[in-house]
Formats: structure tokens, C-alpha cells, sequence
């Protein structure tokens, strides 16, 4: 269960404040895979952000009673001047896993061979991304926050993360952001609806798609 | 338990992290973040034999310098280490576990624990070369080099909070600290200065770190400026504001 109790987060940026929450309330319930929808620049990965409590409300409370994934994407908390390797080492300690294991699931994975012992900033971009997909797929969590990650590297890279995902992902809680309604009808049962500073919550995924659309026609 | 325990493994991956960050790959690197500093206060020691400079205070030159430089250089290192941390961990914030002011501990830790092997091994060589002292009061010893990790970690605190909201300041501070290896009696005995001095002298926390661990050294120093309760208040004080800095800044610095 992630509950959101009055939150309100704001920027500022150049002068100019943009409200990304305005005291939404909201509760997640755990049997449930969320999607989040919102107009381009709501703040869905802010949300996100705050959800994970990698970011703090300005003002009321977040609460978590599972073990929340940071917010899974292309790039991860990479120290780009550490190889793959030691990155990789990094995150098992951190989340208690046993780092051996990790590294042998990432490497296989990933496909990235020799070049998991150089230092990430010698990796591309797909590589960068290859890395932390592997590496996020690697730990567990209850609940499993994504921000756009499903489509990274060539056709057969992208069937073999699908398959992986799929797997690791069943009997998990996902909550994701994703442009493609496609993928938010494979795998997510209700929505979060942001507009406004405002959370909506959806218990039928038909009607969230069907008011997002609305939305943009107007 | 379980949160403490957690909290545990969070600090100990951290300082695994900045090892590695700090010293490099190799464990030559380590061995040269140790040999590094023990040589600079040998060379200086060297020096000034050279000239035939009777120590101020005790039988040996080397104890004496030592004494003072790296006192002063644990506490430069902190202070200035903690600077930067949170600008050079803004990376590990993806992580929900880590929180800001675990990268000011770790980071405070890993200093600690590495000076004291360049004080163990600087000490020891000297021991050993027949050169220098066993300290007559181990306790005062290690209670000088907790207060100067007080200290350091207080300050640095502080820093890091200042930075982060200033970002002249790594300049302005280095500015500020430079005459410290002049007034923290590292070339000279405090308790010989005229009064007028020593109650100039007293405000600096440092000295009395300095005066601390020369009391643990010598038995009879009888240092006529040390007061144990300055630099721990300082400290203290320091540390409440650096502290509540960055509970009260937190918000701002989280914004990506």
C-alpha cells in the first residue's frame, strides 16, 4: 500500500512556480498495476519521483508499507568514472543481495561481456541503458516503479527484455508512466490520473485511456 | 533493530563507494592516500634539522611537528572532504535508501579510519627509527583525535550546507583556513607566547586539538591554553547549525 496524505510539491524555475501537486490524497492499493497519465510536462515522473521518496513533498506525507523500487529508467545513479562492475556491486550491497549473483544475472543479460570491467562513461547510450535495465531487473521489489524503460536496444535485445520483464514483473505491483497505450492495457489495471495538481484515481483502465483521450482531443 | 541495521549496510556500501572513488582501483592507490601525508611531515622535518632546529618542546623534532601537521591535516581533510559532498553524490540520490547526510558520514568515516593508519604508521616508523616517544597518556590521544573528528566532521557539516546553498564558498573557504597551520602552534610552543597572544590563540578550536594531542604525548606538556570543553562546545555548536542546515535546505537540493 503507498498512500499520498495531502501532498503538494512545487518548482521553481526562472521565476516562473509551476504546482506539480496541489494537497492530492490518494491511496495505491498493492493487488493493483497502476498506470500514470497526465499531459506532457504534469509531472508524472515527479510524482514518481516523490512516490519512491527520492524527492521530498514541500508539504504532506508519503507513505510506503512495501519495498519500493527507485524510479526504474534509461539511466540509472550511475558513477560514471566506476566500471560496470563496481556499479553493479554498489546497488547489490546497498539492497542487501548477494553481489556475485547479481553480477552473474546482470552480465548475462545485458550482453555487455569485457566491457562491464571498463568505466561507464565509455559506454554508449543502449549500453548505459542495457546495464540498468539488467541491473534494476536483478533486485527485488514489491513494487516496481517505471518511467519509460520498456523499449531499449535492437529487436531481439527488446524480446528478451520483454521476456525477462514479464517474468520478473508477475506477481509484482508495477506502476508505470508510458506513452504507449498499447503497453498500458498489457499490464496495468487502474490508473492515476494527474491534471491540475490533482490526482484521479481509476479502478478500469478502458475509462482512464478513455478520459486521457478526451483530454488531448480538446 | 531492523532500521539500524539497514542503516548499517547503507554506510558501509557508501564508504565501500567512496574508497573506490577516492583511491582508485589499485590498493596502491590507498597505499599512496597513506605514504602521502607521513612523507610531506618527514620532508618538513628533514628540513628543519637540516637548519639544526632544537624541538620546541620534548626530545624529538618529528614528534613535535607531527603532532601539530597532522592534527591540522585530519581536520583540513574533513572539513574540506564533506565540502563537496553533496554536489559529488548527487547521483546516489536516485537511490531511495541513501539519504544526503549518510555521504557526510561515510565520507567522515573512511577520513577517519585513514588517519589513523598514517598516524599509526608515521608514529610507529618513528617508534621503531629510535626517533621518537611512546605517548605517556594513550587515552588523551585518542580523546584528541575524536575531538579533532568532531571537529572536522562539525565543520565540514557546515560546509557542505553552505556550498550547496553558496557556490563561492569552497573559494571563500579555502581563503579563510589558510593561516591555519600559522596560529595552531604547529612550529612553535603556545604556552611560551606572551599572554596578549595566547588569548588571541585560545579562539581557534583547532589549537587546542593540536594542544589535546600533545598532552597525550608528552607527560609533562602542562600546555597553559588547552581547555578540553572549547573545542568539544565549538564543535557542538557548529554541528546543531550545520545539522538543521540541512534538514531545512533538503527540499531545495532535492529539486532535479
Amino acid at each position: 500500500m503507498i498512500e499520498l496524505n495531502c501532498v503538494s510539491k512545487g518548482y521553481k524555475l526562472k521565476g516562473v512556480r509551476k504546482q506539480i501537486l496541489d494537497k492530492a490524497s490518494i491511496r495505491i492499493p498493492r493487488d493493483q498495476n497502476i498506470a500514470i497519465l497526465g499531459r506532457n510536462g504534469a509531472g508524472k515522473s515527479t510524482l514518481m519521483r516523490v512516490i519512491a521518496g527520492v524527492e521530498l513533498p514541500d508539504s504532506g506525507q508519503v507513505m510506503r508499507s512495501s519495498k519500493v523500487s527507485w524510479p526504474l529508467g534509461f539511466k540509472g545513479g550511475f558513477n560514471s568514472t566506476m566500471t560496470g562492475v563496481e556499479n553493479i556491486k554498489f546497488v547489490s550491497r546497498l539492497y542487501g543481495h548477494d553481489s556475485r549473483a547479481v553480477i552473474d544475472y546482470v552480465a548475462d543479460f545485458s550482453e555487455l561481456g569485457k566491457s562491464l570491467k571498463l568505466p561507464v562513461k565509455t559506454y554508449s547510450n543502449g549500453m548505459k541503458a542495457r546495464l540498468a535495465f539488467g541491473l534494476s531487473m536483478a533486485i527485488d521489489f514489491d513494487t516496481y516503479l517505471i518511467d519509460e524503460i520498456t523499449a531499449v536496444g535492437d529487436q531481439s535485445f527488446k524480446r528478451k527484455s520483454k521476456a525477462v520483464f514479464d517474468e520478473k514483473l508477475s506477481g509484482r505491483q508495477i506502476i508505470m508512466i508510458s506513452h504507449s497505450m498499447q503497453t498500458i492495457r498489457k499490464y496495468c489495471s487502474a490508473g492515476l490520473f494527474l491534471e491540475g495538481g490533482k490526482l484521479y484515481y481509476y479502478d478500469n483502465i478502458e475509462e482512464i485511456i478513455r478520459d486521457y483521450k478526451l483530454m488531448l482531443a480538446q | 533493530m531492523k532500521t539500524l541495521l539497514l542503516h548499517i549496510r547503507i554506510l558501509a556500501t557508501l564508504v565501500l563507494r567512496e574508497t573506490r572513488a577516492s583511491f582508485g582501483t589499485s590498493s596502491v592507490g590507498y597505499l599512496w592516500a597513506i605514504v602521502t601525508p607521513a612523507m610531506s611531515v618527514g620532508l618538513l622535518v628533514f628540513i628543519f634539522s637540516l637548519v639544526d632546529r632544537q624541538p620546541p618542546f620534548g626530545t624529538s623534532l618529528a614528534v613535535f611537528f607531527a603532532t601539530g601537521i597532522l592534527t591540522i591535516e585530519f581536520f583540513n581533510k574533513l572539513s574540506n572532504t564533506l565540502l563537496t559532498s553533496f554536489s559529488a553524490n548527487r547521483a546516489l540520490l536516485n537511490y531511495p535508501l541513501i539519504k544526503e547526510a549518510d555521504t557526510l558520514y561515510a565520507r567522515t568515516l573512511l577520513i577517519s579510519a585513514t588517519y589513523v593508519m598514517i598516524m599509526l604508521i608515521f608514529f610507529g616508523s618513528l617508534f621503531f627509527a629510535d626517533a621518537g616517544v611512546m605517548p605517556q597518556n594513550p587515552h588523551m590521544v585518542f580523546q584528541a583525535f575524536a575531538a579533532t573528528m568532531l571537529l572536522g566532521f562539525a565543520i565540514g557539516t557546515l560546509n557542505a550546507v553552505i556550498a550547496s546553498l553558496w557556490h563561492s564558498w569552497p573559494q571563500i573557504e579555502k581563503v579563510l583556513t589558510r593561516p591555519l597551520i600559522f596560529v595552531s602552534g604547529v612550529f612553535y610552543l603556545p604556552s611560551r607566547l606572551p599572554t596578549e597572544a595566547q588569548n588571541v590563540l585560545y579562539w581557534n578550536p583547532v589549537l587546542h586539538c593540536v594542544e589535546w594531542f600533545r598532552e597525550g604525548f608528552y607527560g609533562n606538556y602542562n600546555s597553559a591554553i588547552f581547555d578540553p570543553y572549547y573545542p568539544i562546545a565549538v564543535s557542538l555548536g557548529i554541528l546543531l547549525f550545520g545539522l538543521a542546515g540541512e534538514r531545512f535546505t533538503r527540499k531545495s537540493r532535492s529539486m532535479a
